[in-house]
């Protein structure tokens, strides 16, 4: 069977992006919040 | 901070699991360099059942003490779960094109998969629903001891399924036999995401607990 | 009869008396089975033989649509009727109304599905007095399991604004082993073959149905409160 690169990429490429994007979504809920209250920590 | 740590730490594990299916693994026989797919497929859907085990080891907790501390964890768990549980059906319908020639099969893994995101979406979604913190605690609590008690029923149910209509295929994402580099990369790339699910954990219920500070 | 019983007999009763003065749930649940049937011949198309195919399936459907509407109307009473609190405050252990509701749901389906049954049998030409007793085996077992989910879903979605979107979003996931299991079996059941071929599919009912009203009968209190 030929190798399909393009598809593994896919697969990881998506998976990346997804995770990635929930990070940085998490990232800036925690720096809003942390902006808020000054005494709590990041 | 530990939750900072266990960040690095799962990254870390992240780009070993990345090379490990890349450099370390060798190509299958059969299917080819696509077979390396599995290696993010699999894992997924270890740390998918992970995550929402932790959904109903917080809603139990919340139920039976009534302390927020265990609704945090199980919402902190929903939400990557259920990208986890997308991830998933992602790679799996991406490695089916070209291995079966369609995007979509009804085999038991996915439709299992399928059905759990249905599941703990509705959950996010209903949770999204009640803005007081006690309801909306218990009754998520409830439909997450139900959404895990059914996982096994769900699962032997869609396997029965699908072994009418079908014969089982040798054609896998999973290999057969498990030849040692396989299983060592399987094992790498599976802690991987178990730690990220961790972190991912930690650093949400770390979020809900500033926001129930705030609103309180 | 000991108390629990009591006060979960009481529900049931309570509701059948209301339901037989007003007929409202029953007629339109009806009338709905009625309309699902053209629904399913017109979607299906004029050849008897894709229904024929389709039954089992065409028949559980029509058991989970009515049941939608059946199941989310559960403590529809009791809310409109500012009885709500009424049911949170009620003495003892809350899980008898759970039982109760869930008895009149079953009692209510058992209703729709006979007529939907009998429906079947008229406009499609279908024989199935052959097989009724397993017939009905698997339509208890079914129902049994999607009033167990339904009953205890309506009461969290009772209070919600948007009941209507998220009853069927929440219990249409959480029904796929009723669904899978009690379409296979019926297929089993219809075309002729003995019981213990289905018998592997009628014991996962009977697991998934344990596990639905075990889960059900702890949980409800804590659905109730407030």
């Amino acid at each position: 069977m030929p190798d399909n690169w393009s598809y593994v990429f896919a697969a990881y490429g998506l998976a990346a992006v997804g995770l990635l994007a929930y990070w940085r979504h998490l990232r800036g809920r925690a720096k809003s919040l942390a902006g808020r209250d000054p005494r709590s920590r990041a | 901070m530990a939750v900072r740590a266990l960040g690095w730490l799962a990254a870390l594990a992240l780009a070993a699991g990345v090379a490990t299916a890349f450099g370390y693994a060798p190509r299958e026989a059969v299917q080819g360099n696509v077979q390396r797919i599995m290696y993010l497929h699999v894992p997924a859907v270890l740390t998918a059942y992970l995550a929402f085990g932790l959904v109903f080891l917080g809603s139990v907790g919340y139920l039976l003490t009534r302390r927020p501390g265990w609704d945090r964890l199980a919402l902190a768990a929903a939400e990557p779960g259920v990208i986890f549980t997308g991830i998933t059906i992602a790679s799996g319908s991406i490695w089916g094109k070209p291995t079966w020639g369609t995007w979509w099969t009804w085999d038991a893994r996915l439709t299992s998969t399928a059905v759990l995101f249905l599941v703990y979406v509705g959950y996010l979604l209903l949770r999204g629903m009640i803005d007081e913190p006690d309801r909306r605690a218990r009754v998520a609590a409830v439909v997450g001891i139900l959404g895990t008690a059914n996982i096994p029923i769900v699962h032997f149910s869609v396997k029965w399924w699908r072994a009418l209509h079908q014969p089982a295929t040798i054609l896998g994402p999973e290999p057969s036999p498990i030849a040692a580099p396989i299983a060592v990369t399987l094992l790498v790339n599976w802690l991987a995401f178990t730690l990220l699910l961790l972190y991912l954990v930690a650093k949400r219920t770390e979020i809900a607990r500033l926001e129930d500070l705030h609103a309180g | 009869m000991s108390a629990y019983m009591r006060r979960a007999w009481i529900v049931v009763w309570k509701d059948m008396l209301s339901e037989r003065r007003s007929k409202e749930s029953l007629n339109a649940l009806v009338f709905f089975s009625i309309l699902l049937l053209f629904v399913f011949q017109f979607a299906l198309g004029p050849e008897r033989a894709r229904v024929e195919t389709a039954l089992p399936g065409l028949l559980w459907l029509g058991f989970i649509l009515a049941g939608l509407l059946a199941f989310g109307r559960t403590f529809l009473v009791e809310r409109e009727n500012d009885c709500w609190e009424g049911l949170v405050l009620s003495p003892g252990d809350k899980s008898a109304i759970y039982l109760g509701k869930l008895a009149g749901n079953v009692l209510l389906m058992a209703v729709v599905e006979a007529v939907l049954l009998l429906l079947f049998t008229v406009f499609f030409g279908l024989d199935f007095t052959g097989v009724l007793p397993a017939l009905c085996l698997v339509l208890a077992l079914g129902t049994l399991g999607l009033a167990a989910v339904g009953t205890l879903f309506g009461a969290i979605t009772a209070q919600l604004r948007a009941r209507e979107l998220l009853f069927p979003v929440l219990l249409l996931p959480a029904v796929v082993p009723i669904l899978l299991g009690s379409v296979s079996a019926t297929q089993s059941v219809i075309l002729g073959q003995p019981l213990a071929v289905a018998a592997a599919w009628l014991k996962l009912l009977a697991a998934a149905d344990l596990v639905y009203l075990v889960v059900g009968v702890l949980t409800f209190e804590f659905v109730l409160e407030g």
